[in-house]
């Protein structure tokens, strides 16, 4: 395009993130600079700094919440057409854990620099948690009007219970095997939603 | 840490936790240790060959204290109720009231998180599991007993490691709502004993 038309900005920023992210990936966290997300981009240090203010830890930050928004819309999109809630989340763990198992640039960070992305992390899961728990609210209302949730149950309060319990899960598979079915079926109907909903064998 | 520890080293790991709650685990020397403790650096040398081995053996003591303590708080539970919610408040509390697990918290996460994501957050909660079974174990086959206790070490973890608007992980009375509503149920169902146990 042609022209003294004003660039999108959310456009830039995604360009920016874009950037960010091979650059992180080439050099790691700790060794990126602007310098090299300027020569990435293509993007000037000065629009840089108009972006991002607080200049590389800004934009640090940023990438890596850019990033786990990408990993969630893409496990919304996964679980999106489930029948129920119960298929919902056990595809939801099952495609959660292999794609988080796969994300090399994470795995790499892991290795070589955990203590830098680890307080990134922790900042962004304060902002995750409400994101899957509104995502899950109108599956629970489905549930809900399907007669499948238990008396007296508290949507948003279910909705935060499964959302802590996605996330601690996605972050840590502990004791459990997360790639087998029968493992995560009873994971699922136990622990995420014993509670919530209606057993098909309860009396 | 065993009984046995000779009340030398005891008093050398008092001190470790009093240094590290005063100026953190990355700051604190061998030398402060001995100058808290007022012992010579030598008497040091003698139980901890390095500061890694002071630190792994506080550490040993500290989880195995934090242990006696829950189980002490969930032994006179008369329900499962009961014992899951003592475990989570006192466990809550505990933990935020360490001194030097908080100052780590605070100002070296660096040093803290890593043990709190991925594979050694794995670890980290297959131990809590075992740790706290027992509490659980007069209610459930000890299996089960262990999985819920896996369970319940999540729970607290997440509300600890990111609060919650609507509930206070401290409170006894707003736990127990959310261990009886949304915890307890799927374990307390007779088909869950027929369960497939991890």
């Amino acid at each position: 395009m042609s022209g003294v038309a004003q660039a999108d900005p959310l456009t830039q920023r995604d360009r920016l993130f874009a950037a960010t992210y091979r650059c992180v990936e080439r050099f790691g966290l700790g060794k990126t600079t602007i310098e090299d997300v300027v020569k990435e981009s293509g993007v000037s240090r000065a629009t840089v700094y108009r972006q991002f203010p607080g200049g590389r830890d800004e934009l640090m930050l940023e990438t890596v919440g850019w990033e786990l928004s990408n990993y969630f819309t893409r496990l919304a999109d996964h679980v999106r057409d489930a029948p129920d809630l119960a298929e919902l989340l056990r595809s939801g763990l099952w495609f959660a854990h292999r794609s988080i198992g796969e994300h090399a640039l994470l795995r790499k960070i892991m290795d070589t620099e955990p203590e830098r992305l680890l307080p990134l992390l922790t900042t962004e899961s304060a902002r995750t948690l409400p994101f899957i728990a509104d995502f899950l609210l109108p599956y629970l209302r489905r549930e809900a009007d399907a007669g499948r949730l238990r008396p007296g149950i508290d949507l948003a309060g279910a909705a935060e219970y499964l959302a802590r319990s996605i996330l601690s899960l996605i972050g840590a598979p502990g004791r459990w095997d997360l790639e087998d079915p029968d493992q995560v079926g009873d994971l699922v109907a136990t622990e995420l939603l014993g509670g919530i909903c209606v057993q098909r064998n309860d009396p | 840490m065993h009984r046995e520890t000779p009340p030398q080293a005891v008093r050398l790991l008092d001190a470790a936790l009093t240094c590290i709650g005063r100026v953190g685990l990355a700051k604190t020397t061998l030398d402060d240790v001995a100058r808290e403790a007022r012992c010579a650096r030598a008497t040091v040398y003698r139980y901890f060959p390095g500061k890694q081995q002071l630190i792994g053996a506080l550490v040993e003591r500290e989880v195995a204290n934090f242990g006696q303590h829950l189980l002490a708080a969930a032994a006179g539970a008369e329900s499962l109720g009961d014992a899951v919610t003592a475990i989570i408040t006192t466990g809550a509390d505990a933990l935020v009231g360490h001194p030097a697990l908080t100052f780590v918290a605070a100002f070296e996460p660096e040093l803290l998180l890593p043990h709190l994501a991925f594979e050694r957050e794995s670890a980290v909660l297959c131990a809590a599991a075992e740790l706290v079974a027992p509490a659980f174990a007069p209610f459930l086959p000890i299996d089960h007993a262990t999985r819920l206790a896996e369970w319940v070490a999540r729970i607290t973890l997440s509300y600890l490691c990111c609060p919650s608007d609507h509930l206070d992980v401290h409170d006894v009375a707003q736990v127990r709502a959310l261990v009886d509503d949304f915890v307890l149920p799927g374990f307390l169902r007779p088909a869950a004993l027929e369960g497939i146990t991890p």
